[in-house]
């Protein structure tokens, strides 16, 4: 049967980006450390919650999608295959869809979206164990 | 204690690393304040600072605890904690000042802090 989730991961598999990374001393960690600050960035201005932030917490947004990328670009199918992975997949569309709720529920937005993340943390170290 | 192979030892890096996100967040926003930059007033979020400090400290004297031997001869652990030394004493003294100089020393002393953590899992020696 095709899946396009498990084609999708061969082929980062195959790609040498992903040798580069992978065989690098440095660029996991680097990448990884970038990934953790990022999650504190964006966090940060979550907490402090005020609009003049919104650019901030963007931008961390986006440094954490991207280093997150690089992160599974360098071990595609181990993650595939990792069900804290997909655990911690199905919860960024938890917060995905929340983001998405009606402006009059902001503090529930707030307190659903602080609890999501300290899941997507959870199932994010379980990732590097299992 | 083997809490490497248990469920225990991920649960409480979770902690550390959500214990990290409310301290270093909200002290970069301070610091990026303290330069200048256009951010609102971060006093009164200053009991997510001390919240995240405590709980990194703790969570991280049990993950140091479980398995001293194989921290205390990982290169990048040695590193992280001289860097932690300097960055909390900065934290209670220097940046205290309110200076700029504070605030970018505050900011590169954490950012090397997470760095050198990063780097424990990938230098087990």
């Amino acid at each position: 049967m095709f899946n396009p989730l498990l084609e999708m991961a061969r082929y980062f598999q195959d790609t040498s980006l992903r040798l580069d990374l992978s065989q690098s001393t440095w660029a996991v960690p680097i990448i990884g450390a970038t990934h953790v600050l990022a999650i504190a960035w964006f966090v940060g201005s979550v907490l402090v919650n005020d609009a003049r932030l919104r650019r901030f917490r963007w931008t961390g947004l986006v440094i954490l999608v991207f280093t997150g990328a690089l992160l599974f670009w360098s071990q595609p199918l181990r993650l595939y295959y990792s069900d804290f992975f997909r655990a911690k997949m199905l919860l960024l569309v938890l917060i995905g869809v929340s983001a998405l709720l009606p402006a009059r529920y902001t503090r529930v937005t707030l307190v659903l979206s602080l609890v999501l993340w300290a899941a997507v943390i959870f199932a994010s170290r379980g990732i590097a164990y299992r | 204690m083997p809490l490497e192979n248990s469920w225990i030892f991920p649960v409480v890096e979770s902690i550390h690393v959500i214990g990290l996100a409310a301290f270093v967040g909200t002290i970069v926003l301070e610091d990026l304040r303290t330069l200048g930059l256009n951010i609102p007033d971060t006093r009164h979020i200053k009991a997510w600072t001390h919240a995240g400090l405590t709980a990194m400290l703790l969570t991280g004297a049990a993950m140091f605890l479980s398995d001293t031997a194989r921290y205390l001869h990982n290169p990048a652990f040695q590193v992280k904690v001289a860097l932690l030394v300097v960055s909390l004493i900065a934290h209670f003294t220097l940046r205290r000042a309110g200076t700029r100089f504070a605030a970018i020393f505050s900011l590169a002393a954490w950012t090397c802090v997470v760095l050198a953590a990063r780097a424990i899992a990938d230098f087990d020696v």
